[in-house]
C-alpha cells in the first residue's frame, strides 16, 4: 500500500518535474506534509535513528527534536519491537531505554550485537538508573554510549552526531 | 677418683719397691766394702807385723790368723822388690801374676787384684798386696790370696726376695759372683742392661729385660775401689706383686664400686622416675580428660607431690566438668543465636535489596516525567520556528508530566506519612453511598473513554460507617481506577456495599484480566506492576494499592482480593458501622 503511494508520487514527478507537493497531495489523496516527507525519503541521505522507550512522554519530545535536526526517527515501545524494527529498518543509530517492558534494554542490546546486520548499529543507552554498575553493564553489552535521565537534549544530540560521524568514517 | 688413687698408690708402691731394691743393693755394696776393708786392714796389719817379726814367729802368727779366718786366706806370701817369692805359707807357693801388683806395691800402695780362679782350689779369689817397709824403704811386698767365698756368703745372706738375683761383675762384664758358682768367670753378661750401666760406673735402678729375657727390676751399684759392679735383679712381677695386688684390688674395688653405684642409681632413679612417670602419665591423662588417681608408692617428696597432684587433678576435673557443661550451654546458646543472626541477616539482606529495588523504582518513576519535561522544554527553547501543533504537543507533554510528577510526589508523601504513622485521620460518620457517588464521578470520564460500564449497588438503608471521608474516597478512587485500567473495553465495574452485623463490606469488582495467583500477594507492594507492560498502558504510579491498604489498615481493617485470571478481580474491605 505504502509502496504504491511512493510509486505514484515518483510517477507524477517523472511526468512533471515542477509539480508541487500540494498538487501531488490532491491527486493521491494524502496530506501535503506526508508527500513532503515521502519525497524527502527517496533521495534521503538523512540518517535514520530509532528511539526505544515505553514512555511516550520521553519518546515524543526526543523524536520531535531529532526530526527537527533532520534525522528520520523510528519509534519502538518495547524490546521485541526494537529488535524486529532494527532488522527491517536498519537504522544508523539506536537510542535505547533500559527500563522496558518484556525484555529490558541490556538484553535488547545483547541480542542486537549478536546479529550480523544489527550488530554494527551504534547504541546509546538511556536510563534513569545512574549507578556505575549499570553503566558498566551497559557498556559491556556493547553500548557505545550511556546517557542518564533527565538528560541535556543538546548534549544527547551532540553525542548522536559524534557517534554517527565515527560510524560513517569507519 | 678410684683411678687417681690407684695411680697414686701405684706410683707409691713403685717408688717403695725401687727404694727397697736400691737400699738392698747399697747395703750389699756396703757389706762388700766392709768385708773388703776388713781384708785390707788385715793385710796392712800383717804387713806391719812382717816388718818387725822374726820368720818363725811370723809363721805362727799367720797360721793362727788363717785358722781364725777359716777358709778366707788361702796363702800369705812375701815377695822381694825384685819380684821373687821370699816367703809363703804354702810349701809350693802359687804362681801369682806379680806384674799386676808389683808396680802398685813398689809405689807404696795397697793393691787388690781382679777376681780370678785360684790355681790351687779353682775357687774365686783376689790377691791383696801391701808393701812392707823398713825405715820408709819398701823392703818387700806382703801378699795374700783371699778366697771370697766368705764374701759370697755375706752377699747371699742379704734378703733380696725370692726371685732376686745378685751378680757381681768385673769391669769387663764377667760374672765374679753368682749363687751358681760354676758360672763365675765363665760367663760375660755385659749385654745385660744393668751390667752395661754399672761398668760405665753408674749407679741406678730400672725396669728392663735381663739377659735371660725376663722382665726385671734391676738395681746396680758401682764399687770403684774394686772396679766391681753389683747388680741386684728382681723379677718384675714379684717386685711389683704388691702393686699387682693393688691393681687387681683396685680394679675389683672399682668394678664393685661402679656396679654398686649403677645399682644404687638404678634403684634410686626407679624410685624417683617411676612416680614421676606416673605423674607425667597422670598429667597427660588429665589433659585428655581421662584422669585416674595415681597410686602413692613412696612417702618422700615425690609421694607428697603425687598426693597434691591427685587432689589438684580432681579439683581440676571438677572444674573442667563444670566448664564443659557451661561451654555446652554457651555453645547451644550461640548456635541458636547464630541461627537467629543468620535469619536476621537474610531478612536484612532482603530488606536491603527491597530498599535498593525501591530506590531504583522511585528514582525511575521520578526521573521519567522529569526527563520528559526537560526534553520537551529544551526542544521548545531550541527551535526558533516551530509548527504550532508541535509546540502545543510539547507544552501538553510538559503539563501532563508535571501533573504526573505531582501525583507521584503526593503519593510518595502520603505513603511515607502512612508508613511513619504520621498521617492524620479524621473519623466521622460517613455515608457510603455518598462517597461512592463522588468516587464514581471522578472516574466517569475514563470509564466512558474506555467504554466500561461502572455501576453502583448500595442499599438505600445502608448504615453509615465510621471513617475518614477524604481518605476513603482516595481508596475507592484507587480501586476503581485499577479496575478500569485492567478491564477490557466493554467490560464492567461494580461498586457495591453489603450490611453485615457490625460492619459494612465495600467491594469493587471488575470483569478485567484478573491477577495470577502467584502475583496476588505482591500487588500491594510499592511500584509493583503485575504486568510489566502495564505501566505504559495504565500510567499509574504503582503506589495506589499500597496507599489504600495503609488507609484501610488505619481503619482497623484489611483489603482482601479475590481474582481469577481473564475473568476479573474483586477487592473488598469491611468498615465499622458508625455507632451513635
Amino acid at each position: 500500500m505504502n509502496k504504491n503511494i511512493d510509486d505514484k508520487i515518483v510517477e507524477l514527478i517523472k511526468k512533471n518535474e515542477n509539480i508541487s507537493n500540494k498538487e501531488i497531495s490532491r491527486i493521491i489523496g494524502i496530506p501535503e506534509k506526508e508527500v513532503e516527507m515521502r519525497i524527502r525519503g527517496y533521495s534521503d541521505s538523512r540518517e535514520k535513528i530509532m528511539i526505544v522507550d515505553d514512555e511516550m512522554a520521553t519518546l515524543l519530545p526526543l523524536k520531535r527534536s531529532l526530526e527537527a535536526q533532520g534525522y528520520i526517527v523510528i519509534e519502538a515501545y518495547d524490546g521485541y519491537q526494537a529488535i524486529e524494527k532494527s532488522k527491517t529498518e536498519v537504522p544508523e543509530l539506536i537510542v535505547l531505554d533500559l527500563m522496558l517492558p518484556g525484555i529490558d534494554g541490556f538484553e535488547v542490546c545483547a541480542q542486537l550485537k549478536k546479529d550480523e546486520i544489527t550488530g554494527k548499529i551504534p547504541v546509546i543507552m538511556l536510563t534513569a538508573k545512574d549507578e556505575v554498575r549499570d553503566k558498566v553493564e551497559g557498556l559491556e553489552m556493547g553500548a557505545d554510549d550511556y546517557v542518564t535521565k533527565p538528560f541535556n537534549l543538546n548534549e544527547l544530540k551532540a553525542r548522536i552526531k559524534n557517534i554517527l560521524k565515527r560510524s560513517r568514517e569507519s | 677418683m678410684v683411678y687417681v688413687s690407684y695411680e697414686h698408690s701405684q706410683a707409691a708402691i713403685h717408688n717403695s719397691v725401687n727404694t727397697n731394691l736400691l737400699v738392698a743393693t747399697e747395703n750389699t755394696g756396703k757389706a762388700i766394702d766392709n768385708w773388703m776393708d776388713a781384708r785390707k786392714d788385715d793385710i796392712r796389719i800383717i804387713s806391719a807385723i812382717a816388718e818387725n817379726s822374726e820368720e818363725e814367729k811370723f809363721r805362727k802368727y799367720l797360721s793362727s790368723f788363717q785358722n781364725e779366718h777359716e777358709g778366707v786366706y788361702q796363702e800369705f806370701f812375701i815377695i822381694d822388690p825384685d819380684g821373687k817369692i821370699i816367703f809363703s805359707t804354702l810349701n809350693n807357693p802359687s804362681n801369682v801374676l806379680k806384674e799386676s801388683f808389683l808396680k802398685d806395691a813398689l809405689e807404696g800402695r795397697l793393691f787388690i787384684s781382679d777376681v780370678s780362679l785360684s790355681n790351687t782350689t779353682n775357687l774365686p779369689e783376689v790377691v791383696i798386696t801391701n808393701p812392707i817397709r823398713k825405715n820408709d824403704t819398701i823392703t818387700g811386698i806382703m801378699g795374700a790370696r783371699v778366697s771370697i767365698e766368705n764374701l759370697y756368703m755375706i752377699i747371699e745372706g742379704i734378703d733380696i726376695g725370692r726371685s732376686g738375683e745378685i751378680f757381681l761383675v768385673n769391669n769387663k762384664g764377667e760374672l765374679i759372683f753368682h749363687k751358681d758358682r760354676f758360672r763365675i768367670l765363665h760367663e760375660n753378661i755385659k749385654n745385660n742392661f744393668a751390667v752395661k750401666e754399672v761398668i760405665y760406673e753408674k749407679n741406678g735402678v730400672g725396669d728392663y729385660i735381663n739377659y735371660k729375657g725376663e722382665n726385671v727390676l734391676g738395681s746396680y751399684y758401682w764399687l770403684p775401689l774394686y772396679r766391681w759392679g753389683l747388680v741386684v735383679e728382681q723379677n718384675r712381677d714379684e717386685a711389683y706383686a704388691d702393686m699387682m695386688t693393688l691393681e687387681k684390688e683396685t680394679a675389683t674395688i672399682s668394678i664393685f664400686a661402679v656396679f654398686c653405684v649403677v645399682l644404687v642409681a638404678i634403684v634410686i632413679s626407679k624410685r624417683i622416675t617411676e612416680p614421676i612417670e606416673s605423674l607425667k602419665n597422670g598429667a597427660a591423662g588429665l589433659v585428655k580428660g581421662n584422669f585416674k588417681p595415681i597410686s602413692v608408692t613412696s612417702k618422700n617428696e615425690i609421694g607428697e607431690l603425687t598426693e597434691i597432684f591427685n587432689q589438684t587433678a580432681e579439683e581440676l576435673l571438677e572444674i573442667r566438668k563444670k566448664l564443659e557443661t557451661k561451654i555446652e550451654l554457651a555453645n547451644k546458646d550461640l548456635e541458636v543465636k547464630n541461627k537467629e543472626l543468620i535469619l536476621a541477616n537474610e531478612e536484612l539482606k532482603k530488606l536491603d535489596s527491597l530498599k535498593s529495588d525501591f530506590l531504583s523504582l522511585v528514582s525511575h518513576e521520578l526521573k521519567t516525567p522529569l526527563s520528559a519535561i526537560r526534553t520537551s522544554a529544551e526542544f521548545l527553547d531550541s527551535e526558533e520556528t516551530m509548527e504550532p501543533d508541535i509546540r502545543k504537543e510539547m507544552l501538553k507533554n510538559v503539563i501532563s508530566n508535571v501533573d504526573r510528577l505531582t501525583r507521584l510526589i503526593n503519593d510518595i508523601l502520603d505513603l511515607s506519612k502512612i508508613e511513619a504513622g504520621k498521617m492524620e485521620f479524621h473519623y466521622e460518620k460517613v455515608n457510603v453511598e455518598e462517597i461512592a457517588k463522588v468516587a464514581i464521578e471522578n472516574i466517569r470520564y475514563l470509564a466512558l473513554k474506555n467504554n466500561i460500564a461502572v455501576s453502583m449497588e448500595i442499599p438505600e438503608d445502608l448504615s453509615p460507617v465510621l471513617a475518614d471521608r477524604d481518605k476513603l474516597i482516595i481508596v475507592l478512587n484507587n480501586l476503581l481506577g485499577n479496575a478500569l485500567k485492567f478491564t477490557y473495553n466493554g467490560g464492567r465495574v461494580i461498586l457495591s456495599a453489603i450490611e453485615e452485623k457490625d460492619d459494612i463490606e465495600i467491594r469493587v469488582e471488575d470483569t478485567g484480566m484478573g491477577i495470577d495467583k502467584d502475583k496476588v500477594s505482591k500487588i500491594f507492594d510499592k511500584f509493583y506492576q503485575a504486568d510489566s507492560t502495564s505501566r505504559r498502558k495504565t500510567g499509574g504510579s504503582g503506589l495506589g494499592l499500597t496507599i489504600s491498604r495503609g488507609i484501610i489498615r488505619a481503619h482497623g481493617s484489611e483489603i482482601c482480593v479475590e481474582s481469577e485470571p481473564q475473568k476479573g478481580s474483586s477487592f473488598y474491605f469491611k468498615l465499622k458501622k458508625y455507632e451513635t
